[in-house]
């Protein structure tokens, strides 16, 4: 699964995510991070059987953090399957199912918006 | 043996008639073999759903009582062809709105109109004896308007290029966004589904054949533009009532970074008269081939990448260099589908009947290139040859000399091997002055990811380089990164400053 974790200004001070890998054990991807003096968030992918003992890990002062979850929100109305998105996203997470319908995985998103941002029918939007 | 289009026409009307869609024909014929399923199946449907860009409607809105000649035309901010007088427009799918670009066109117009919203008109005219008016402001629905007639100019291609994009930086195409080092492959068209696939030859679709068209009955006003079924891209020029339409086989798109399109709804039925048609019919995706092309090289004449079957390309992954590419396609074959499944119970419920072509369309045409006046400028040709260099261990003050002795404001940085490893401009310099770095070196200051062009490329091609980067200058290179020249944009005048204007 895929974690949303934001630091205060407290939070960035400190080695969060080394230590709770230390802490744990449990191996973590880094997917996407943007941290500076003042403030930072990452997306971590952690399995989902070793999830339970990385959050507690990680947990601290001035860290918060999220299970991300529905990360893309799909118009049905809008969407026609045609399928652009599929190539579009090397993370996956669009599909056709047999019947050459759409099918979103949303576990597998890292928030980059490319599908969002080339939809055709505008029928794709991520999470902020 | 072969069958006569009354014979079918009977059979919708008394309700025996055997539809199939076209996806199923394959295995009906390898079953009955071609004698029993011309026996056994009496019309075949097909089905496409994708951008159609060049589609569009004819509309009229009646007469004011103060009559106008309308000459300039908006819908919703988007311009249509008034000339046509007096209250008549086309307005083309791909036409952006004036306010909201490429996220609002006259495809979206259209939807609009379909799905019963109400559109703003607004017209200018000269005004004359007859039509006094000078300019009106109206809104309208669908429903007012006395004709609405969609025509689309070119559609239901045969096949199409699958697109790949070869070159290192991401292309926002027709295609849709093509990732830099071929990392996606896109392709149009529903293979075994398609209906001139079904119909090469064009032995039953001419002028007047009947057809599903955005969910009305429309009908194939004859040959497409640029028709080309001499060497597989057939296309067909269609029509049909907007007023019957339906926003599920209409829809707007934008391709980000191309423009506005329309994605249309066409579904030929194929009436099964004879053996050639039924072969015909049968077609596999296994046996349609297309090219995928590189969309990376701004050319009419792009490099093709490998040969692929529409089986290959629905299979959602193609090997590129020993690399297996993700394949999408921009279509939708579930719509297409579903437009042949819609013409079928069409057809069984005897509300649509087959028509012979009275007008044959030319199945061995080939489309022919423009062939333009007058000699296409190239790089070379404008490029200046007296250009100033630096090296990347002089210091910023020996740069700004450089600029000021060279008279110009792009400085290009070289190696020991006279290779161009970055660019130094006077606002580079002035900034490194007002932050007192004058004692740097120019390898700290200077841009590394230089925007180059080739010698050999058209002038055109480097106006939209310059537009597109919004730089004053291209560094002319060769393969080797010898500096061969500059291209500025002053040079270029019109090319670039002018676009855009009439």
């Amino acid at each position: 699964m895929k974690l949303m974790v934001e630091f205060d200004a407290t939070g960035v001070q400190y080695p969060n995510i080394a230590a709770a890998i230390l802490k744990s054990g449990v191996m973590i991807n880094v997917e996407r991070a943007q941290i500076d003096g003042d403030e930072g968030w990452t997306l971590l992918d952690v399995a989902d059987n070793d999830a339970d003992v990385f959050i507690a890990a990680l947990s601290r002062k001035g860290v918060s953090i999220r299970i991300q979850k529905d990360a893309v929100t799909h118009n049905r109305t809008e969407c026609v399957d045609c399928g652009l998105c599929i190539g579009l996203c090397q993370k996956k997470v669009f599909s056709f199912d047999e019947n050459w319908q759409l099918v979103i995985d949303s576990e597998r998103c890292v928030l980059c918006g490319r599908c969002a941002m080339y939809c055709p029918h505008r029928a794709l939007s991520i999470q902020k | 043996m072969y069958k006569s289009i009354d014979e079918i026409n009977e059979r919708i009307r008394d309700g025996s008639v055997r539809v199939v869609s076209a996806e199923k024909m394959p295995d009906i014929v390898d079953e009955l073999g071609v004698d029993g399923a011309l026996r056994e199946v009496d019309v075949v449907t097909t089905g496409t759903f994708g951008a159609m860009c060049s589609s569009g409607a004819f509309l009229n809105f009646g007469h004011p009582e103060i009559p106008i000649r309308m000459e300039r035309m908006w819908l919703n901010n988007v311009e249509a062809y008034a000339g046509l007088a007096a209250v008549d427009c086309y307005i083309g799918a791909t036409q952006e709105s004036n306010i909201r670009h490429a996220e609002y066109g006259g495809a979206h117009v259209i939807e609009d109109l379909i799905s019963g919203k109400s559109v703003e008109l607004h017209a200018r005219a000269k005004g004359t004896d007859c039509y006094p008016r000078t300019s009106i402001t109206n809104e309208f629905t669908l429903e007012e308007l006395n004709q609405a007639i969609m025509v689309n100019p070119r559609n239901s291609y045969q096949s199409y290029n699958a697109a790949i994009n070869m070159g290192d930086h991401a292309v926002k195409t027709y295609m849709g966004c093509l990732l830099a080092g071929h990392r996606n492959i896109t392709y149009s068209g529903a293979g075994c589904l398609s209906p001139l696939s079904n119909d090469p030859t064009f032995s039953v679709i001419g002028s007047g054949t009947p057809i599903f068209l955005g969910g009305a009955n429309g009908v194939v006003v004859g040959e497409g533009t640029q028709s080309s079924p001499g060497n597989g891209f057939g296309t067909l020029m269609t029509s049909g009532n907007l007023k019957d339409m339906s926003s599920d086989y209409i829809r707007a798109a934008t391709m980000t970074g191309y423009g506005v399109t329309m994605y249309v709804g066409v579904g030929v039925p194929i009436p099964l008269l004879n053996e050639e048609i039924v072969k015909h019919t049968a077609v596999r995706d296994e046996d349609l081939k297309t090219e995928i092309v590189d969309y990376g090289t701004p050319f009419r004449d792009r490099p093709v990448i490998k040969e692929v079957t529409y089986a290959e390309l629905k299979s959602g992954s193609i090997e590129i260099d020993g690399e297996e590419i993700r394949c999408s396609p921009l279509s939708s074959y579930k719509k297409a589908r579903e437009i042949a499944g819609e013409l079928k119970v069409r057809i069984e419920k005897g509300s649509f009947t087959m028509a012979l072509a009275s007008r044959p369309i030319d199945a061995l045409k080939i489309n022919k290139p423009m062939a333009e006046k007058g000699n296409v400028r190239h790089v070379n040709e404008m490029m200046v040859l007296e250009f100033v260099t630096i090296t990347g261990n002089e210091s910023v003050k020996q740069a700004a000399k450089r600029l000021l002795k060279g008279e110009t404001n792009h400085l290009p940085v070289i190696d020991a091997d006279n290779r161009l490893i970055g660019i130094v401009t006077t606002y580079d310099v002035s900034r490194a002055f007002a932050n007192d770095e004058q004692d740097m070196t120019v390898s700290e200051i200077m841009t590394r990811d230089v925007i180059t062009i080739g010698p050999d490329a058209p002038v055109d091609f480097a106006a939209r380089k310059l537009q597109q980067y919004n730089i004053g200058a291209l560094v002319v290179i060769d393969y080797d990164r010898h500096i061969l020249g500059l291209l500025n944009s002053y040079d270029l005048g019109d090319l670039v400053s002018g676009r855009g204007s009439p």
